[in-house]
């Protein structure tokens, strides 16, 4: 990508620049200038570090992407009393909201932490904020859409969960065939006794390549899920965090996959156990046709501090056809003798033979057999969504690229 | 004259993984409409090899001869083909299907029997009637495919698909195996209940206890490979009271067979 054309937008002078025409407050100016710096001065990650071991982005320069003026989530739902629901820019300058945002906004996911994050940090435009008040519940899920059309998108999620509070957020993420970089960075702070449910639905065109970054903090007793179903984009690499910190507190990571042809896939997972019961569950599973191939790295850490903490961790890969691969390293460091229990688990291979058979012989030819195994397959994931439209979209979805994958 | 539902030519099979391995050494059999055949054998005398071999399983090939379904040879047809013509096997050891239920394998299933889909409301009037006659929960047909089921409940869950899919020939393999007395019964019973006039119906038995509710048209002892003897019901009676070693002895085939 040398001799692409290299975007102006990404220079500390472009960006500051940026911020003070979109009229954004001074204390977020001067994020974006050190935001800016951090994207000049860090280098794009190499294979050399572990969660990039197998996708190498050494030939793709971030600035070779201009950044879509015209890309904008649209945030739609109707919040209980003292909620809000929209841009985060505007939650940026609002004088209730504003003081929020600034104490949130970086504070799980600096900018410093690499390149792509930093691209992220100087460059959302709109961004979506999404604030639950103390005790309120949102009576129905919270939908963001990202449409994004080409060049470079940051899609920026803040979410804030009061004490209690009860909310669901669902990110549509969907794209042409036209190439698109997409740098996303999501922190949910998860308030004491709240509930935080996360769906991705990544129904991106083959054009895409999606770089995100989920990081969730509890709070005591709070309850943190995250679920991604990953269908379209050409490369797709999330990594998807939950950092226990408050007594008690749980979060549960779940992660589906359909490849086919030359998607790439890339789940990365941290359960980390910073306070003492908590309680982790990670489940990735993929299903690979064509020459699709995916990777899982995750790590479960229990800190000295976690003590009486449970962590399961499992990833699962149904290798569809001869060429799809997938490689999984579920990783355990456990710094405390006092867990309750700290399980982990990995499989990669092709469908259960004697399962196929029964199927079979029960008259369905091998590729309505797959289907059913791999709707299964992705059942326990899909069922724990809890919405049920966007489950039937998903199976069908599911079903719909499953009658033309290479099998 | 009716055709056969079922007819074994000079049936020879091996171990697909193993060819050297031959388990069926020419096997003839007939089944006419309606029929009930037992056949019945020591262990590793081939039953399960045979009744995989003619639902098409993957595991076995065929070295020689044939198997033909209503006068059609479907030796070379796979798995699903022969189960959209109307072979049935009742699985010894039912897979469990993660994540399906048994509402969605049915559906699918009836639709490729029957090459559309099945009207809802006319899927869960038989889905409801065929279930009661199980006496199985209608609960059970929202659960995962064998997942969890007990030995009963496998067995059961297999009849159940017998009874919704109609097939022209019904395999039993060992679905007598693992059921306590009572379980047999609702089982066997549920079998007479469901049977079409017309099904042919091949039970693959070690012991004599479900001929005791489904009575065979005939009884085929099956040793080493090879049917040794056939008769009428009485045959089965004969083992029950003396076992395998009478049978054996008199073939002169003792040696070597475990009974």
């Amino acid at each position: 990508m040398a001799d692409a054309t290299l975007s102006t937008s990404y220079t500390e002078a472009a960006v500051v620049a940026a911020s003070k025409e979109r009229g954004e407050p001074g204390w977020l100016t001067e994020k974006r200038a050190e935001s800016a710096r951090a994207f000049e001065a860090l280098p794009m990650p190499t294979t050399k570090l572990r969660p990039w071991k197998y996708t190498d982005v050494s030939s793709l320069a971030i600035e070779s992407f201009a950044p879509d003026a015209a890309f904008e989530p649209v945030v739609s739902g109707v919040g209980p009393q003292g909620a809000f629901i929209g841009s985060l820019a505007e939650a940026a300058a609002d004088a209730t909201f504003g003081p929020i945002v600034e104490q949130h906004l970086g504070s799980l996911i600096p900018a410093t932490e690499g390149k792509f994050i930093a691209a992220n940090a100087a460059q959302w435009q709109h961004g979506a904020f999404v604030y639950a008040s103390r005790a309120k519940a949102f009576e129905e899920p919270v939908t963001i859409t990202l449409e994004a059309s080409s060049g470079a998108v940051y899609p920026r999620l803040l979410v804030v969960a009061e004490a209690a509070s009860d909310v669901t957020v669902i990110v549509r993420c969907v794209s042409g065939e036209d190439a698109v970089l997409a740098s996303q960075v999501v922190e949910v702070i998860a308030g004491a006794d709240s509930n935080v449910k996360l769906v991705f639905d990544v129904d991106w065109g083959l054009g895409t390549q999606e770089f995100t970054t989920v990081r969730a903090k509890t709070d005591r007793g709070a309850d943190v899920r995250i679920a991604t179903l990953a269908i379209g984009g050409a490369l797709v690499k999330q990594s998807l965090e939950g950092i226990l910190e408050g007594e008690g507190s749980q979060a549960r990571i779940r992660g589906v996959a359909l490849g086919d042809g030359t998607q790439h896939f890339d789940f990365v997972t941290l359960q980390d156990h910073v306070g003492a019961k908590t309680q982790s569950d990670v489940q990735i599973k993929t299903a690979l046709a064509g020459s699709s191939q995916s990777i899982y790295y995750g790590v479960t850490r229990v800190e000295e501090t976690g003590l009486g903490a449970a962590a399961e961790q499992e990833n699962r890969n149904l290798l569809l056809s001869r060429n799809a691969k997938a490689d999984s390293d579920p990783v355990l460091e456990i710094l405390t003798n006092d867990v309750i229990r700290c399980g982990h688990g990995a499989t990669v291979g092709p469908v259960d033979q004697e399962a196929f058979f029964y199927l079979q012989s029960r008259g369905l030819d091998r590729r309505q057999a797959m289907k059913l195994l791999v709707a299964g397959f992705f059942n326990s994931v899909l069922s724990d969504v809890g919405d049920d439209a966007l489950r039937e979209e998903v199976a069908a979805e599911v079903e719909q690229k499953l009658a033309v994958a290479s099998i | 004259m009716t055709e056969p539902i079922l007819q074994l030519k000079g049936l020879k099979a091996s171990i697909a993984d193993q060819p050297e391995v031959q388990i069926l050494h020419g096997i003839d059999l007939e089944i006419a409409p309606g029929e009930i055949h037992a056949v019945m054998g020591p262990n590793g005398s081939g039953k399960s090899t045979m009744a995989s071999t003619i639902a098409g399983s993957p595991s076995y090939v065929v070295d020689e001869g044939q198997v033909l379904l209503n006068g059609e040879d479907i030796t070379a047809a796979a798995a699903d083909e022969r189960a959209r013509k109307g072979v049935f096997l009742s699985f010894q050891y039912p897979t469990p299907i993660p994540g399906v239920t048994m509402v969605n394998l049915l559906r699918e299933a009836l639709k490729a029997r029957r090459g559309e889909e099945m009207p809802a409301r006319e899927f869960l009037e038989e889905l409801r009637a065929t279930l009661s006659r199980l006496k199985m929960p209608e609960e059970m047909a929202r659960r995962y495919v064998n997942e969890g089921f007990s030995g009963g409940e496998k067995k059961r869950a297999e009849i159940l698909q017998m009874g919704m899919l109609r097939p022209s020939l019904a395999i039993l393999d060992e679905t007598d195996s693992g059921l306590d007395v009572d379980a047999l019964r609702t089982v066997a019973e549920g079998v007479m209940a469901l049977r079409e006039p017309n099904m042919g119906i091949l039970i693959i038995t070690h012991y004599e206890r479900i001929l005791n509710y489904i009575t065979p048209d005939k009884v085929h002892i099956l040793v080493k490979g090879k049917i040794v003897k056939s008769g009428d019901a009485s045959l089965a009676k004969e083992i029950e009271a003396n076992g395998y070693d009478p049978i054996l002895k008199e073939l002169g085939l003792l040696e070597g067979a475990t009974a």
